[in-house]
């Protein structure tokens, strides 16, 4: 039985990979061949916490994608992008500056899809008033996107299964990886000062163009606003205290999304208007699919030879887990990887010990961080080259791994000194 | 009733006018559209305003509404002066769809099926490959909902 479910699994991840058919169908395909064929039943994809569909991820990317569909009804994004335009004079590197550090902070709140769909047609509006190429300002948010978004358990999507597979709470991801994202942000800045300094145009008469947007005319429904921004704050509250109050985040996200759609007095078409089912019911697949490896054994196998190789050694797989996680991520779809990958960490944590929980970091640190590194590394980046090129700027394969790539290695690179001295010297 | 018979005289631009001033006519006289025409004078298409202005709003601007109210006057002025240096063929979709053009002997269900699934505020009608002239969404109409 395990080489079937292998093969079912390799031949689903091939059509993933290669996207010869929709991911969600490859995804969903394999989850019911796994099923007729008789490796799993339905006790074991509905309602096994160990096989089964994590229902915990589910429902918090569907809660929080509502709470995001109405706050992107608000228009805030726009008004607070358009004011930092502003507060930085138009000179284009400190608009650059803060609208990274607007993603990379907006990033670690919502999730980076969304994020780069609000900030991307803004900054093709500033750029082009400025008289700026906007593809270095789009490249520079995805990467920050990315960046930003690793530092919290709702950030990005590997972030999330590796949360559930791992029993992390946020704030376990706050502190273990907040910082060293907030170190990794600050090199990065310095690196869009180089990397792209061709794109730094400075014209005094455009500049006028930007500072006459009236970004207060963004925000059409204040209620809306104050309603949707204090259902947010209550939620990032809730996922503070949600181990101290025993609760899972799905559900605080969940109460989130169910209180905006009482009080917001908005249809089912505009609140569910950002669910995407489609990464839903992909994710559900993708479970199913690992929960039949681990069922024949072959996940327990794998951590037993990784744990083998690296001799019980955990410095080095923690830095191994970062570099290969770093490579693949950048070459696959970073959510399959660490579909698969998170419950070998978790035998490998359970057989070889887990100090401080650093296999975990070091899974999410590489499988974010390396997502930057190609245009289908990660959903963002392939998110905002579909914009640009809506808006007629083409970015190519190579020109995005030329930045992405560099910011990659970069940033992984210094997670190795990170995990090093915190989790081993330090610990 | 056919086509014929509903279409009336109609403004035509070929496709290597001057965009501006395609869309100058547009605005002086009113139109919904404006045929486009080859060179030997036989109707291309039709070039609906709705067009003319996908043209010149971005399309960040198209899928972004909070960032259509923060562009001011001055702003708008400008994108409006793209059309300048144009030509009618860069205004034009580049997936051509269905062409809303129609036989003088169509029908007037014919003519308003065609308006549907194009949806084109006009239908140019030819006969023996010249432009007839125009059945303009008003037109059509006012043959079914007749003002009592």
């Amino acid at each position: 039985m395990a080489v079937v479910a292998v093969v079912i699994f390799v031949a689903a991840y091939v059509l993933i990979v290669t996207e010869r058919i929709h991911r969600v169908a490859a995804a969903l395909g394999g989850a019911g061949i796994m099923m007729a064929a008789g490796v799993v039943g339905a006790e074991d994809a509905f309602f096994s916490e160990e096989t089964g569909v994590d229902w915990n991820v589910i429902f918090l990317l569907l809660g929080m994608m509502i709470i995001v569909g109405v706050l992107r009804e608000t228009g805030v994004f726009e008004f607070l992008a358009i004011s930092a335009a502003k507060r930085a004079k138009g000179k284009p590197f400190r608009v650059m500056v803060t609208f990274v550090l607007l993603t990379a902070f907006a990033s670690a709140l919502l999730d980076n899809v969304t994020t780069v769909l609000l900030i991307a047609p803004v900054t093709l509006l500033v750029c082009l008033r400025l008289g700026v190429p906007p593809v270095p300002f789009l490249i520079a948010e995805v990467l920050a996107s990315n960046i930003g978004g690793a530092a919290t358990l709702i950030g990005d999507p590997p972030n999330i299964i590796i949360a559930s597979r791992g029993d992390l709470s946020f704030n376990d991801f706050l502190f273990n990886m907040g910082p060293i994202v907030l170190l990794l942000l600050i090199v990065y800045l310095g690196l869009c000062r180089f990397l792209f300094r061709k794109a730094f145009l400075y014209d005094v008469e455009k500049v006028a163009a930007v500072m006459r947007l009236n970004e207060k005319e963004a925000i059409e429904n204040r209620p809306l606003l104050i309603k949707a921004g204090g259902v947010l704050v209550l939620v990032t509250i809730g996922f503070v205290l949600h181990s101290t109050l025993h609760t899972e985040v799905s559900v605080v996200a969940l109460l989130g999304a169910g209180l905006l759609v009482a009080i917001a007095n908005l249809s089912p078409k505009e609140y569910l208007r950002e669910v995407e089912w489609n990464t839903l019911v992909f994710f559900a697949g993708l479970f199913i699919m690992v929960g039949a490896l681990i069922k024949v054994g072959v996940i327990g196998s794998l951590s037993k030879l990784v744990t083998e190789v690296t001799g019980g050694n955990l410095l080095l797989a923690s830095i191994l887990i970062l570099l290969v996680s770093g490579v693949l991520s950048g070459i696959v779809d970073n959510i399959p990887y660490v579909a698969t990958m998170a419950p070998l960490v978790a035998d490998l944590a359970d057989d070889a010990g887990n100090p401080g929980n650093v296999l975990w970091w070091a899974l999410a640190l590489g499988a974010d961080l390396g997502g930057n590194a190609t245009m289908v590394g990660a959903a963002a980046n392939v998110v905002v080259v579909g914009i640009a090129e809506k808006n007629g700027y083409k970015i190519s394969f190579l020109e995005f791994f030329k930045y992405g790539g560099l910011v990659a290695l970069v940033t992984i690179l210094l997670c190795v000194p990170y995990l090093w001295l915190r989790y081993f010297v330090f610990a | 009733m056919q086509a014929r018979d509903l279409a009336v005289p109609f403004p035509a631009v070929a496709l290597d006018s001057n965009a501006l001033e395609a869309a100058q006519l547009m605005a002086e006289r009113k139109l919904p559209g404006i045929v486009v025409c080859h060179g030997d004078g036989s109707p291309h298409t039709i070039l609906p305003g709705s067009q003319v202005l996908r043209f010149v709003i971005p399309r960040y601007v198209q899928d972004d509404e909070a960032l259509a109210r923060v562009i001011d006057e001055q702003t708008a002025d400008e994108m409006f002066g793209s059309l300048a240096g144009k030509s009618v063929r860069d205004l034009l979709p580049e997936d051509e769809s269905e062409l809303p053009v129609a036989k003088g002997e169509d029908t007037v269900m014919e003519v308003a099926a065609l308006m549907a699934r194009a949806h084109s505020p006009l239908v140019a009608v030819v006969e023996d490959g010249r432009l007839l002239g125009c059945v303009t969404v008003a037109r059509l109409l006012e043959r079914y909902l007749p003002v009592a």
